[in-house]
């Protein structure tokens, strides 16, 4: 377990106890208090330059994950998008940004394509494998590379964290969802979030 | 001519109606409920290396018999190989390993789902797309080869 997660901990236990009873409007873990995301600056999806903090006024959902990834990050990002689509024309303010954990493979063109099959505003996120360390331990995603067969060295898998952060309006860490919250709890915290 | 062809519609009538009654048996084969894919891009692009993707299919694995079965491997049209795998969570991570046989055990269900077991289809072929359908033939210990179509949503 790294720093950046152990940072974190002592905030969500506080969360679950005492923002249980004061902060009933979010249903998938929730930051109190709420502190600032950390800010980044990586290669975005479309090629251009990606900072955190221009989303500024946007809900955020914030993952991380990579484009050959089968089965969880395909359905975090499935998730996210039937709650986009359940907030209808509120959505336009629910930005999602998934960050690569596997620069190797995931070239922006590529992450372009594997998020347009869930949505195609969900943007992506790559850089130099430093700079996306760095965002890791900022935001406690632990990751581990795996090769499951010797004799194929191209195939691996890379596990990390699987939790989504949603960030608010003003650019705060909100809540952190495990994987398997229901589409019905992201988008009721979406909206919560999204509501002046 | 005519009288041939009936008879040769009463003699498929007829096997079909045995093949359906022995289904039903207390010998019942596993049988795949409710299959579904997840849509999925096939990605191309500069490195080759990088592979063309990959999709997921889930199902709940039903067998009514009185004798333990179990699913040992699985290929589809959509991709270029397809394995059975299981995803879990280990230190707060979610860790995915490939599986050599799930088994179903006899008069029980196994259902495969997002974050647990499921059908990796690796190399994607094709893009999976919602609305339309993913082939698969699923190979298990006693029931032999299984024909899927999933849907994709």
């Amino acid at each position: 377990m790294n720093r950046g997660l152990l940072a974190f901990l002592p905030l969500l236990v506080l969360a679950l106890t005492a923002g249980a009873a004061e902060t009933p409007d979010l249903r998938t873990g929730v930051f109190k208090p709420p502190r600032p995301a950390p800010d980044f600056s990586l290669r975005g999806s479309d090629d251009s330059e990606l900072k955190l903090s221009r989303y500024r006024g946007k809900v955020v959902a914030l993952g991380f994950g990579y484009a050959s990834c089968p089965d969880v990050c395909p359905a975090t990002l499935f998730f996210l998008a039937q709650a986009k689509e359940k907030l209808g024309a509120a959505g336009k303010d629910f930005q999602v940004i998934y960050v690569t954990v596997d620069p190797e493979r995931d070239t922006p063109e590529r992450l372009r394509k594997f998020l347009a099959a869930y949505d195609p505003t969900f943007v992506g996120a790559t850089g130099a494998p430093g700079q996306l360390a760095d965002v890791r331990k900022a935001y406690g995603i632990q990751i581990s590379t795996q090769v499951p067969s010797e004799g194929n060295p191209s195939v691996y898998y890379v596990h990390h964290s699987s939790f989504v952060y949603l960030i608010d309006r003003g650019g705060n860490l909100r809540a952190m969802m495990p994987f398997g919250v229901s589409v019905d709890d992201i988008a009721h915290d979406v909206k919560a979030l999204l509501s002046p | 001519m005519i009288a041939g062809r009936l008879r040769v519609s009463i003699l498929w009538m007829l096997v079909a109606a045995s093949a359906s009654a022995f289904g039903q048996g207390s010998d019942a084969k596993v049988r795949v409920d409710g299959a579904w894919a997840r849509r999925a891009a096939m990605l191309t692009g500069v490195d080759a290396k990088a592979g063309s993707g990959s999709g997921a299919v889930y199902a709940t694995l039903v067998n009514p018999g009185k004798e333990s079965d179990a699913l040992v491997g699985a290929e589809s049209e959509a991709a270029a190989a397809a394995e059975i795998h299981e995803s879990y969570q280990e230190s707060g991570m979610m860790m995915m390993r490939p599986v050599q046989r799930l088994d179903v055990p006899a008069g029980k269900k196994v259902e495969m789902k997002p974050g647990g077991y499921h059908i990796m289809l690796l190399n994607l072929k094709r893009d999976l797309t919602a609305g339309t359908v993913v082939k698969l033939t699923l190979q298990f210990q006693n029931a032999g080869k299984v024909p899927v179509i999933a849907e994709i949503k």
